[in-house]
């Protein structure tokens, strides 16, 4: 087959509704897979006992601007923080990722010379719905 | 609306910015410095896509500003250059990076020697429309 090469240009992210591909430098959605291991009379065996998902975006501080990322998050977390927030994470190729994740507060302050960035960490509720085209 | 540009947005906003410095101000590249002056010019690599997603075009803009003093009396001269920058600096307006000030040289111009330090600056753009 050809070779596909899809960059972090051709993602999308959409965290509750509002794009914010202008302030996210990052956003990565992985997984820890865990997986028990057995020695057993005939030898190894293995049991997938548990997922749990995690989306990491790190992203340029926006605090005070119009529709700021930072302030969004930092209200949610404050007013609703058992509140899922509906995330959506698009390929250009086709691959959509559609989760939900607790809200997080945003941290404050930074390098003196350099941008204020943000990494955030969030915690995935359930499991991510994947489409793929 | 009318589109965003590069040249309004960022350049001619520093230079704006940078007014208020006792020197002449160029927002491009002039052929004859007057000094003392300061002059903005594209850095290495100029833009820095950072951000991810083709839904906007944003980018990082790196820029150097460059310090020229007259270069007659060298313990003048490097006074001069440095008092030039830190006027510069506290000049640079809410928003732009700093990161170095590189170390003075010489550079002739013409017939004229100039003692030149380059302060590295970068914002980001975003284009609209």
């Amino acid at each position: 087959m050809a070779t596909t090469v899809v960059t972090g240009r051709d993602l999308t992210l959409t965290i509750a509704s509002t794009n914010y591909d202008a302030q996210a430098t990052s956003a990565t959605l992985s997984n820890e897979h865990t997986i028990e291991t057995y020695q057993t009379l005939d030898g190894r065996a293995y049991k997938a006992i548990d997922d749990n998902w995690t989306f990491t975006v790190e992203l340029l501080s926006d605090w005070g601007a119009t529709s700021s990322l930072c302030e969004a998050m930092w209200a949610a977390a404050e007013s609703s923080p058992n509140s899922t927030l509906a995330v959506s994470l698009t390929a250009a190729t086709g691959a959509v990722f559609a989760f939900n994740v607790l809200p997080i507060f945003p941290s404050a302050g930074g390098t003196a010379p350099g941008a204020q960035t943000q990494t955030w960490t969030f915690q995935v509720v359930g499991t991510p719905t994947e489409t793929f085209s | 609306m009318t589109a965003s540009t590069v040249e309004v947005s960022v350049r001619q906003a520093i230079a704006t910015a940078l007014a208020s410095v006792s020197a002449n101000v160029y927002s491009y590249v002039p052929e004859t410095p007057i000094t003392p002056a300061v002059c903005l010019i594209p850095d290495s690599p100029y833009f820095e896509i950072t951000t991810i997603g083709r839904s906007t075009i944003d980018f990082k803009v790196n820029l150097v500003i460059t310090a020229m003093v007259s270069y007659s009396s060298n313990p003048a001269a490097l006074d001069n250059l440095e008092k030039l920058i830190v006027s510069i600096l506290a000049a640079i307006p809410a928003g732009y990076e700093l990161s170095t000030v590189e170390r003075p040289s010489v550079t002739q111009v013409g017939a004229s020697n100039l003692l030149v330090a380059d302060i590295r600056v970068s914002t980001y753009y975003t284009q609209t429309n």
